[in-house]
């Protein structure tokens, strides 16, 4: 029994509690505060920031920044720069890589304080409607609550013929300790968590072989942008199978004897590391939310309305659990409109796009309709694909291999999508998608001065090749 | 062979929202030609809509409450080829089959998943507005419109470069709707207080039919606009009555007996060609008088569903027999409601006819932009003083609203003299 009756027995009441110390969760709860209300956040680990800062996007790109490095180091040995062979003090860049997550968790903790809100550390489970209780390290917390945003996330989805008890048998948050270099790593998915892997391994010196089920890496973007990154990593991997599935892992001695199913299947062999990344699933079944009447289908889900309301109206639910993409920028729009609307505002989900980004090498970005959802809705449009070979400052990065590419109704020229692929692809999606927003059309887009030579006026030279005013390629009428 | 085949709605004479009452069958349902597959409803009638094709109902594309119109696609049924009646073939099944596998094997998720994990359709929070049926405003002016209440859509043309919808056009669409009810409320008519009356005792609550609710509708507003006067008057149809029942006697058993209204429409089309004025209708601004050439007398039926005006056509083309006959069946088709939009539009002037079920007089209600409506209730034998003294004839009490902006009083008693003229002796009809 708990020896401190003080807090086993304690109730807090919160205006807005929120649940979970996600990207989605601390927006939701410091947009709360900001808008008057008085709010407590439960998150079960000490450092907020949830899979984002801690295991997912800052951790893997600090990792990737060192893999950046060491390939541009080595491509540029053929241009003249040669630094030998580099060393890796794995150690000291796993712990930068901790230092930059606890500067920005750190952060967040601050930001806690000065917008007054509670912080209780521990795991949240509804017990009713209007109250959820805290299992802490000290015992436990009742919180009762007028609203709730249940901001609860997602965990690596788990494969059950698989021997999960192995240590080397990875999910993404595994791959991030940096525990070792494996000789030979398996990644089992060839979507972005796994190719984000994939290209630090790599750069760290791992053999990586890849396994994907569909008849393309990252699924779900058209395959042009793609293709550069694929040409690449092609050379670059041991393997690549497409239209292939993982039939068995066995446990060996020296190591997961892995056997194939399917089109591409090898024969069955030996890795020193498998990592699985085939996806996340929502946290819905975990947080007692048939207690608080919150519906949470099959697979963990919870549905809601443009509000982000359940179907209990006072409690708001976001980002991972309430479904794909799993994205953190989509977690936080989440929040704040949960967070508005619970202090009474008219917000809604309205955003006509959700980014996503690839930070491989090449990186891969979309937003907005893809050319092969374009297609299947029959949408008339016009395409442009500009290739990175005529852009000065992608050859002055020693690099060819982009493309960028729009996609406008045929009518208007109004922007309807936009892809990228080369080095830092990822940065140059932010304007395409204000584009989007703000209901651009191609010639606003030629239209708008882009400094020159950076891979942003990209963008506009497709937007000129849509409007017919390039004139930095020669298109034969 | 089996094919599938696309169910839309057939013309319906140039009606749109029509709505969707009922839909009576579902995807596998067996259904054969003709059948009834939903009821639509549009302001003036429902309707049966019928299947163009046997076969199985694969999927259907409408449920009760949706607006369709002439081409909306209703179902599609797998038919066998020979049962193909209407509507051609669109494309093999196996065909329309396929795309479906495909659609799954391509999760838009952007991991992947082996096959062992069963596809988990994740919910999708996706760029589903990206395309022309956008509203073209920026986030700030769709938040904007969302504080306000506006549904952006709504705003068709803003006043920002190329159309996009700037705060200003939020505001002016909200100062447009606001001025609209404005003068809608304006007419200086009070609203009616709502009374509980379930406090006097027990009550239920029926939902108005559409027909009900618009007729309503266009009776308040007809009631508003029209400076009306009824006149009545009486004519003497014992030799009309007498022709009639002669006429009847000569017909078989089987055939549509002549009734008096057909006589009475005949006499109102006769009335007309001599008095143009009671086939006009006054233009919307109010300046004109627009004249018809044609003669199309619309008839009020009383049916479950509310009241319904088919019209009969070029009724100065056609004789008694073939007046009955159409008579009988737009009447028929009207209670069965599978009067189509155009059995109904296109009239000149209407009858109200109460005579099956009694009465001496009433004031019936102009069906505007027509001017005037004739009303008839039950004939009645009466004594009649020829000057010497009172003989029995049978009188039929005719009732006469008109829109005073367009006929004068002298000139609706003229016009009544001359339909009771043709009344009383039916063989001026031929003059």
């Amino acid at each position: 029994m708990d020896t401190n009756p003080a807090i086993n027995e304690s109730v807090v009441h919160a205006e807005v509690l929120v649940l979970g110390g996600g990207p989605g969760g601390y927006t939701a709860a410091f947009r709360a505060a900001d808008l008057g209300k008085q709010v407590v956040l439960i998150e079960r680990y000490p450092a907020l920031g949830g899979v984002c800062l801690n295991v997912g996007c800052i951790p893997s790109k600090a990792l990737l920044h060192v893999a950046q490095v060491i390939h541009e180091v080595d491509e540029f040995e053929q241009h003249g720069l040669s630094y030998g062979k580099p060393s890796f003090d794995i150690d000291k860049i796993r712990s930068w890589k901790e230092s930059v997550s606890k500067t920005l968790s750190d952060g967040l903790a601050r930001l806690v304080k000065q917008r007054k809100v509670t912080l209780i550390q521990g795991t949240g489970t509804f017990t009713s409607s209007h109250t959820i209780e805290v299992k802490t390290e000290t015992g436990v917390t009742t919180v009762s609550f007028d609203q709730a945003i249940i901001a609860a996330g997602s965990h690596p989805t788990k494969i059950p013929i698989f021997p999960h008890d192995d240590p080397r048998l990875w999910d993404s948050t595994d791959a991030l300790e940096l525990k070792e270099i494996p000789k030979k790593l398996l990644i089992v998915g060839g979507g972005i968590i796994g190719l984000e892997m994939a290209t630090v391994y790599h750069a760290l010196g791992s053999e990586i072989s890849v396994v994907e089920l569909m008849d393309q890496i990252i699924p779900g973007c058209d395959n042009d942008l793609v293709t550069p990154l694929y040409r690449r990593i092609k050379k670059q991997y041991q393997n690549i199978w497409l239209e292939t599935r993982v039939a068995a892992i066995e446990k060996h001695k020296d190591g997961l004897k892995v056997s194939f199913e399917g089109k591409g299947a090898p024969e069955s062999a030996i890795f020193d590391a498998v990592l699985v990344a085939v996806g996340r699933r929502p946290n819905g079944k975990k947080i007692g939310a048939d207690l608080a009447g919150v519906n949470v289908d099959e697979i963990g889900y919870i549905a809601v309305d443009k509000q982000q309301r359940t179907n209990v109206p006072h409690i708001f639910a976001i980002g991972d659990i309430v479904g794909n993409p799993m994205l953190a920028h989509k977690a936080t729009y989440e929040g704040k409109i949960a967070a508005e609307v619970a202090a009474g505002l008219k917000a809604g989900f309205d955003a006509l796009t959700i980014p996503a980004v690839a930070y491989t090498d090449p990186e891969v970005t979309w937003m907005g309709l893809t050319e092969n959802q374009a297609k299947q809705q029959g949408i008339d449009y016009d395409k442009a694909v500009f290739p990175w070979a005529a852009s000065g400052r992608s050859l002055s990065l020693g690099r060819k291999e982009g493309l960028t590419k729009i996609l406008c109704e045929r009518e208007t020229g109004r922007i309807l999508g936009a892809g990228m692929v080369g080095p830092n692809a990822g940065e140059l999606i932010a304007e395409a998608v204000l584009a989007l927003e703000m209901g651009a059309d191609a010639e606003d887009v030629g239209l708008t001065i882009h400094p020159h030579p950076m891979l942003s006026e990209t963008f506009a030279f497709a937007a000129e090749m849509i409007t017919g005013s390039i004139t930095d390629l020669y298109i034969k009428k | 062979m089996a094919f599938l085949i696309e169910i839309k709605v057939p013309d319906v004479g140039n009606v749109a929202d029509i709505d969707v009452v009922d839909v009576l069958v579902k995807p596998g349902d067996e259904v054969s030609l003709e059948q009834t597959l939903a009821v639509l409803e549009t302001d003036k009638a429902s309707m049966d809509l019928p299947s163009s094709a046997a076969g199985t109902v694969q999927e259907l594309f409408i449920k009760p409450g949706d607006k369709v119109s002439e081409g909306t696609l209703i179902a599609t049924v797998l038919a066998s080829s020979e049962e193909v009646n209407v509507a051609k073939p669109q494309e093999p099944a196996q065909q329309a089959a396929a795309p479906a596998e495909a659609t799954v094997e391509k999760t838009p998720e952007p991991v992947s998943q082996p096959l062992i994990v069963t596809p988990e359709p994740a919910p999708e929070i996706l760029p589903s507005a990206v395309s022309a049926v956008a509203a073209h405003a920026t986030p700030a002016v769709r938040l904007f419109a969302r504080e306000l209440g506006v549904d952006i859509q709504k705003i068709t043309a803003g006043s920002g470069r190329k159309g996009r919808i700037v705060k200003d056009d939020v505001k002016n669409f909200v100062k447009k709707v606001m001025a609209e009810s404005a003068v809608q409320g304006g007419s200086g008519i009070p609203a009616m207080p709502a009374v509980d009356f379930s406090q006097f005792g027990e009550i239920e609550e029926q939902k108005l039919s559409k027909i009900k609710r618009l007729t309503g509708q266009n009776l308040s507003r007809v009631w508003l606009n029209l400076p009306m006067v009824t006149y009545h008057d009486e004519a003497d149809i014992t030799e009309m009555e007498a022709f009639r029942v002669a006429l009847n006697a000569e017909k078989s058993k089987d055939d549509v007996k002549i009734t008096g209204l057909v006589f009475i429409i005949k006499a109102l089309v006769a009335a007309m060609e001599q008095f143009p004025q009671f086939n006009a209708s006054l233009s919307a601004d109010g300046e004109k008088l627009i004249f018809k050439k044609y003669f199309n007398i619309g008839i009020a039926v009383d049916t479950p569903n509310g009241l319904v005006v088919p019209v009969l056509r070029d009724v100065n083309r056609k004789g008694v027999n073939e007046l009955t006959a159409e008579l009988a069946e737009k009447s028929n088709k009207a209670r069965l409601g599978k009067l189509m939009p155009a059995d109904m539009q296109g009239g000149c002037i209407t009858i109200s006819s109460l005579g099956g079920i009694g009465g001496t007089a009433f004031t019936p209600i102009v069906n505007a932009p027509e001017v005037a409506i004739l009303g008839v209730t039950r004939a009645k034998m009466q004594p009649v003083w020829n000057g010497k003294e009172f003989i029995p004839r049978l009188m039929l009490p005719l009732d006469l609203t008109y829109d005073h902006r367009v006929i004068d009083g002298a000139e609706g008693a003229r016009f009544m003299a001359a339909v009771k003229q043709y009344l009383g002796d039916i063989r001026r009809l031929l003059l």
